[in-house]
């Protein structure tokens, strides 16, 4: 008796169930769906976001984002190689090349001159950058690159950062070098050695987690006045531009041996060599840390953080320094206006069965209507609009626009989809919010406001105070060390300098005989033989050079 | 096939005819699919091999490593040449030894102490729960375990750091209180254990031990069951105690699945512990974490050279079937049960 009402109902319900799968599939066939990855960590937005959705309803076209979880890109790409599982899109950072060989991507060029959107993203010379040895283009960077008028308030950059209620508590003193910068938070925390909740403070940290560990690797650049060239200092004062090794040079030991002695003063984070990038962040996020040397795109997410835990009020948002080495000097933390990386973008892999319709969405997301979708959200939902058309946030929609939850289900940026900064074809708003300079204004916090008054500027980039000036041709020369390979002229140098400097700049800031060790370091650094990768350096110089000559 | 014979020995019928054949025709077939089913998926892509000694780079079809250029012993060259590559090696070796005998020894004596409880059903409740960590993924364990054995984390806290715990609790005892004092043990916390290299293999093996020992019990617990009662109420008759029918019953009852469990996990030593030293190590302790398949990860995977891949692979199998081949012979030598 039983059997027998079972079986039915079972084929009712498996009845059921392939209606609705068939309901489904009809349903997602009014817009394609595309698969894509980043190299980035990030976060996945929920399959039913309501922006996702009106974006695809508009375009006919919706993305599945997936991001770096736990492993590194060229990891990561490796094994989407290996187990050919690559998504339609795919930002692969400096796993590119890799891609390129085994022939998994396709060529913008036809599709550049068929969309207007796209081919205007980058001048000529510009495209030029990105074509590779077959003198096709296979991608294109999504990041810094502004049309209309520039709009920049954040310093997007590296610097030394520091909490705004340090420099309140110091009454806004002149922070110009690196012992200014330890000074202040040394006199800072033997004044006050544990924050509100009784938790003691860490004067300064260092994240030394896998590529990450540029935090505690590239500061002897900037010290000494240079821009960030990532892998090398480009000096021009011999006329000729030639290319100086960083790693060695005076002021970074300057700079190491401080940190040392910093360390032996528990000024520095005890466990700043072995902290995962989670508890870098966890750390950050909780107030506790009063200074670190670090990107902002890195650690920019924590200031949600604070916020919600009304931090930010007690001063826990960190302001960039422009520090240098000795007093006096320029420094070029800021980079002003667009830096062209062609070692990294989004491509199009071969994995997807419809490139047609892949390029003409990149081409669709940079449609003004679509851009503010993405980046202000829905008119009268995420922003108003007044008189005058300038856009505006109330108190609600800046809290919604923090908080995660809402983030995830109803906001939808493509962040690593084809993208502009500066201003809208409007010429009113800024493409971006944060960008917007009223809106910048409003959205920050009291203690930060006050530092902004008390050193008489405006914003983040007008602190730190870089002075603006053109670009060298080659800038910046790390978009061709990022691609450098194992096997390439150079390559081996370069990976085993990596391997070198991971292991032994965090034992320089723990040991008790800095010179000692420095000694051991230099002997460690000399027998990878780092001149091999200087010289594949020096030629991409003058090879940059001479290409950008054709231009001029 | 086998028919009884009048005093019970069983005669074995050894010649195959044509007619017992056409009989089992069904059984063979089946059989000759497995054997196909073998080959494509066991055998073949050992052809792969061959890349160990080409000069092969990813392309569009697994054809091309058949096609590259040979280049002899080229990989294996380079990895003998990088002393990182031996570290990794003894790194590799020696935390699987570690992990070996440890988790050995402990899932043994757990299975027997767990034996001896006799009420069922704090029996059943201290197994579940002691195998419950064997489903948490390498993941989730090695981040709690990070925690853990950060300054802040609970093995500080429990040692002291901060609030002199472990000093409060013991100071009673006057021993431990000079101890304490002459070692100045209370100004060495927070100990930090992730930057001294000599900590790392001790905390692996405890990771090990924390998630597996549960699980790892379960097959001796198995084993222990089918030991005949009469044996135990015998041993009871002559007079030997609890202890002394763990040794000369429980013990030499299970022996043979031990031999057999120790000389088929010899073979996995050199994959040893992939997860614990790729999610636990830092910069600071590179020399002491670095494992074989970290290593092949840096420098073949990274730098998608399968070549060399393929080259670290086969110098693990071979190390391996060596591991295993001389186990068993130590093992036949001391007239144990054996693999072959």
């Amino acid at each position: 008796m039983k059997k027998r009402t079972v079986v039915p109902v079972l084929l009712g319900l498996s009845a059921l169930a392939i209606a609705a799968t068939a309901g489904c599939t009809q349903k997602q066939e009014k817009y394609k769906t595309f698969t894509m990855f980043a190299t980035m960590t990030g976060t996945e937005i929920s399959d039913d976001n309501e922006v996702q959705q009106i974006i695809a309803e508009k375009t006919g076209v919706k993305v599945k984002e997936s991001w770096l979880a736990g492993q590194d890109p060229a990891e990561a790409v490796g094994t989407m190689l290996a187990s050919d599982t690559l998504t339609d899109y795919i930002d692969a950072g400096n796993a590119f090349p890799d891609l390129l060989e085994a022939k998994k991507l396709v060529a913008w060029d036809p599709y550049i001159e068929k969309y207007p959107n796209l081919k205007a993203m980058y001048t000529e010379a510009e495209w030029d950058g990105f074509r590779q040895a077959d003198g096709k283009i296979y991608w294109a960077n999504v990041f810094q690159n502004h049309k209309n008028a520039a709009t920049t308030c954040t310093h997007n950059d590296e610097a030394f950062w520091i909490q705004a209620r340090v420099l309140e508590w110091g009454g806004y003193p002149e922070v110009k070098t690196l012992d200014d910068y330890f000074n202040l938070i040394e006199k800072y925390i033997a004044a006050n050695p544990t924050d509100k909740d009784g938790a003691k403070f860490i004067g300064y940290t260092c994240l030394c987690e896998g590529w990450k560990y540029y935090c505690i690797e590239n500061a002897g650049q900037f010290l000494d006045g240079y821009p960030n060239d990532g892998s090398v200092i480009v000096d021009k004062s011999s006329g000729k531009p030639t290319i100086v090794d960083y790693n060695t040079t005076p002021t970074t030991k300057r700079y190491l041996k401080k940190l040392n002695e910093e360390y032996a003063k528990g000024i520095v984070d005890r466990e700043f060599a072995t902290q995962t990038e989670d508890e870098y962040i966890a750390n950050l996020s909780s107030g506790h840390v009063l200074g670190m040397c670090d990107q902002y795109w890195n650690f920019q997410q924590i200031n949600d953080t604070l916020k919600s835990h009304g931090r930010d009020l007690d001063g826990c948002n960190y302001i960039p320094l422009g520090l240098t080495i000795e007093k006096g000097m320029e420094n070029r933390w800021h980079t002003y206006g667009d830096t062209v990386n062609v070692s990294s973008g989004v491509a199009v892999t071969t994995a997807c069965k419809d490139p047609e319709a892949a390029f003409k969405f990149l081409s669709d997301v940079l449609d003004q209507e679509i851009h503010d979708l993405r980046f202000w959200g829905v008119k009268d939902v995420d922003y108003k609009v007044d008189e005058n058309g300038k856009f505006y946030h109330t108190e609600e929609m800046r809290k919604n626009a923090a908080d995660a939850d809402y983030k995830r289900n109803h906001l939808c940026t493509y962040s690593y989809l084809p993208q502009w900064g500066g201003t809208s074809d409007d010429h009113i708003n800024a493409n971006f919010p944060t960008e917007q300079g009223s809106e910048f204004q409003l959205s920050l916090a009291e203690p930060v406001v006050n530092v902004f008054k008390a050193y008489g500027v405006d914003n983040y980039v007008q602190m730190i105070g870089s002075p603006e000036e053109p670009l060298g041709a080659w800038f910046p020369m790390w978009s061709y060390s990022n691609d450098l390979k194992p096997e390439m002229e150079g390559g081996m140098a370069w990976k085993e300098m990596g391997e070198v400097k991971h292991e032994w700049l965090p034992k320089l800031v723990t040991t008790d005989d800095f010179d000692g060790m420095w000694e051991d370091y230099m002997k460690a650094y000399e027998a990878v033989h780092p001149q091999e990768f200087l010289d594949v350096m020096q030629v991409e110089l003058d090879r940059r050079i001479e290409a950008a000559a054709k231009y001029n | 096939m086998a028919r009884a014979k009048k005093n019970g020995d069983i005669e074995i019928k050894r010649k195959i005819t044509v007619k017992e054949l056409k009989k089992q025709w069904v059984l063979l077939a089946w059989s000759a699919a497995l054997v196909i089913y073998g080959l494509i998926f066991y055998y073949s892509p050992l052809l792969g091999l061959v890349m160990a000694f080409k000069r092969y780079k990813i392309g569009t079809t697994l054809l091309d490593a058949f096609t590259a250029e040979w280049c002899g012993f080229e990989h294996f060259q380079f990895l003998f040449s990088k002393p990182l590559f031996w570290e990794a090696l003894r790194n590799t070796v020696c935390m699987g030894v570690i992990n070996l005998v440890t988790s050995f020894i402990l899932a043994i004596t757990f299975a027997i102490l767990l034996n001896e409880i006799k009420i069922s059903f704090i029996k059943k409740s201290i197994q579940t729960i002691s195998y419950l960590p064997h489903f948490l993924s390498w993941v989730i364990v090695c981040s709690i375990i990070h925690q853990a054995f950060t300054s802040k984390g609970i093995v500080n806290v429990l040692l002291g750091a901060g609030t002199n715990l472990a000093y409060d609790v013991f100071c009673g005892i006057p021993f431990v209180n000079d101890w304490f004092l002459d070692n100045n043990i209370l100004n060495k916390f927070p100990y930090l254990f992730w930057s001294d290299e000599n900590w790392f293999w001790p905390i692996v093996a405890f990771t090990n031990l924390w998630k597996e020992t549960g699980w790892n019990a379960i097959i001796y617990l198995a084993a222990i069951t089918s030991i005949d009662p009469c044996l135990y109420e015998a041993a009871s008759i002559d007079g030997a105690g609890r202890f002394g029918k763990m040794f000369h019953i429980t013990l030499p009852g299970i022996r043979s699945t031990v031999v057999i469990l120790l000389l088929m996990n010899v073979g996995w030593i050199l994959n040893a512990g992939f997860e614990m030293a790729y999610l636990l190590d830092n910069e600071t302790i590179r020399h002491f974490s670095t494992t074989i398949d970290i290593y092949s990860l840096e420098w073949a995977i990274k730098s998608m050279n399968y070549g060399r891949g393929t080259a670290i692979g086969l110098f693990k199998s071979l190390a391996s079937v060596s591991l295993i081949v001389i186990a068993n012979g130590i093992a036949k030598l001391f007239g144990e049960e054996s693999l072959f």
